[in-house]
């Protein structure tokens, strides 16, 4: 989101009618209520959860609408220590799912893209492709990999996630890096081949540098992506390999639903994804736009 | 003379070390394909013409007989309707609503940075996670929401039949009109702002301008927004297994949560499978179509 001066719509209103400067100021302010009122709208649930699992249980019931009137940390100490819940296991597990996938997702993404865009390799029809299996459902996988990650030995595995969250991820990979790397000017290239270097020599010193703000694009959403999955979580784990998108619903207990050990284990499995969105917006608004756009 | 030679020669040599690098380089993506793409698509639709279930993946061929009985049953036509009317209303009201955020931000104002952050948040939730903090929300007993309709004097049961369908579209533009408005905020960044002022000089006021000017030109934007929500609503799976597992009743069965219940509760994987057949034929002569229209609004391949 580049500062390009004035937006389209505020000088198309700005252009209609004649203002003061006065009023145009009192007009930014309405503009400031409507967005913060949406704003707080879309983010309703995650808000709610946030008080829940600060309320003590008896105020849970008591008075669902308000602030918590004495904060309490049990039901994060609850999640995170007490027996019996695996919450920390379920985390780690979301982890090593999501970063691997990411790594897993780049080794195979950039050498294949730079040979398809760069060394004419296959031909464009294979970057059509990537965009064509993004917009496949993803249901019609999943029997097909659960009869082939049994046989694998990978039901129930990391490795067997990783495997399956690197093929959703794939295609958005191959899409935003095909793009960036159409936009590096071939005479750079072409200098470093008269130089003596070898492809692979230019591959890893040259353009890799050059990816690197695509590379940190396509991290992000491939980490968020492969953390939120569900179903093929739901599929192909069992207990060893669960996420915390299936193991923050293990508090639905036969005693009860434990509202505030819920509502914080969701909050915290929340977390990475939000810090990421609040930290390297940047990347995440270009990749999602340009990944939506482009293709 | 020799010195053309020895120059087609290098250039030989040059052509093929290219080749022999393209082929290594692309070599991990062809095994992972392979494996993970082309014989799932294989294995997928042979099991859709095989008596294949949960317990024994017998692998009889069984010739039509999953797509006889999955149109017998009406399950996959209902599952197929409501997918299809929810797919219709979520994105129809998350594109009305996104085009409007993106107008409203679409400007300086003051807290606009922060906003705009908090607005992009619920597509970062993830959606089963979501459906946790929902029932939260809405639990009759500890909800906020129904407790808040409560002391208006309003007592509605949220997960009945009649009010669940509506209450997931609400929760499903909640989630989404972010990614819409995302997406629509982004194409207008880059608009040519020069046609708005020529149609101010032109004398058009706003709404004008916004129906023949910023429509038109947004165009592909529009449809990109529009194609990837489409098929995104048309396979959710998650928000509405977790919060209603596709009941109360089918009434929320989306076809993910139909096949899904029909290959892992039902056991049935040679009918799960058919069915998903049924549903990748029926998108794919779509494929194309919307990787031309979306890739129409940037890349022209440069080669």
């Amino acid at each position: 989101m580049s500062a390009l001066a004035p937006n389209p719509t505020e000088a198309l209103a700005s252009a209609s009618s004649e203002r003061t400067p006065k009023r145009r100021h009192a007009t930014a302010w309405v503009f400031t209520i409507v967005a913060g009122i949406i704003a707080l709208v879309v983010n309703v649930p995650l808000l709610n959860a946030i008080l829940v699992s600060f309320k003590p249980d008896g105020e849970i019931a008591r008075n669902p609408v308000s602030l918590p009137a004495s904060p309490t940390l049990d039901h994060y100490a609850n999640v995170l220590y007490a027996s019996g819940y695996d919450f920390p296991r379920f985390f780690l597990n979301s982890a090593m799912i999501a970063v691997g996938t990411v790594l897993v997702v780049l080794v195979i993404a950039i050498p294949a893209t730079y040979a398809v865009v760069r060394l004419g390799f296959g031909g464009r029809w294979i970057i059509s492709s990537a965009s064509g299996l993004r917009l496949l459902p993803a249901i019609f996988f999943v029997v097909p990999f659960f009869i082939l990650f049994s046989t694998l030995g990978l039901q129930d595995t990391i490795p067997g996630l990783i495997a399956a969250n690197t093929f959703l991820n794939l295609p958005l990979a191959i899409i935003l890096l095909s793009s960036a790397l159409r936009d590096i000017p071939q005479e750079i290239e072409e200098a470093a081949a008269v130089d003596g270097a070898s492809i692979y020599r230019t591959l890893g010193s040259i353009i890799l540098p050059l990816l690197a703000p695509t590379m940190v694009a396509v991290s992000v959403l491939v980490f968020i992506f492969s953390w939120n999955d569900y179903l093929f979580a739901l599929v192909l784990s069992t207990s060893s390999a669960t996420p915390v998108t299936l193991g923050a619903a293990n508090f639905i207990t036969s005693t009860g639903i434990r509202w505030g050990d819920i509502s914080a284990a969701s909050v915290l499995s929340t977390l990475p994804p939000l810090l990421f969105a609040i930290f390297a917006q940047r990347y995440l608004v270009s990749g999602l736009s340009s990944g939506a756009v482009k293709g | 003379m020799s010195h053309t030679v020895e120059r087609t020669r290098s250039i030989a040599r040059e052509r093929r070390k290219r080749t022999t690098a393209a082929t290594v380089l692309s070599l991990p993506l062809i095994l992972f394909a392979a494996v993970f793409v082309i014989y799932p698509l294989a294995s997928g639709t042979l099991t859709a013409f095989q008596s294949s279930t949960l317990l024994n993946q017998a692998n009889e061929l069984n010739g039509v007989d999953n797509f006889v009985s999955l149109f017998r049953s009406d399950g996959f036509a209902k599952a197929a309707g409501f997918t299809i009317g929810f797919s219709a209303v979520v994105v129809a009201i998350e594109m009305v609503l996104g085009f409007g955020f993106a107008l409203v931000m679409d400007r300086a104002f003051p807290g606009k940075k922060l906003f705009f952050t908090l607005l992009l948040l619920p597509i970062m939730v993830a959606p089963a996670l979501l459906g946790i903090m929902f029932r939260l929300l809405l639990n009759g007993d500890i909800g906020a929401l129904p407790a808040l309709l409560e002391s208006i004097g309003v007592s509605v049961s949220l997960f009945s039949p009649d009010s669940v369908i509506p209450l997931l579209v609400v929760l499903d533009v909640l989630q989404w009109t972010p990614f819409t408005f995302l997406i629509i905020y982004a194409g207008l960044q880059s608009f040519p702002k020069e046609l708005l002022e020529a149609s101010a000089m032109d004398g058009a006021g706003y709404v004008r301008s916004l129906t023949s000017v910023v429509v038109p030109v947004l165009k592909p934007v529009l449809f990109a927004a529009f194609f990837l929500r489409a098929i995104d609503a048309i396979r959710t799976f998650d928000v509405i297994y977790v919060l209603t597992a596709g009941g109360p009743g089918t009434s929320t069965t989306t076809l993910s949560i139909f096949i899904y219940k029909t290959a892992f509760e039902a056991g049935d994987f040679g009918k799960a499978a058919a069915a998903a057949l049924v549903v990748l034929v029926c998108l794919v002569p779509f494929v194309p179509f919307i990787v031309r229209r979306i890739s129409s609004t940037g890349m022209e391949g440069k080669k």
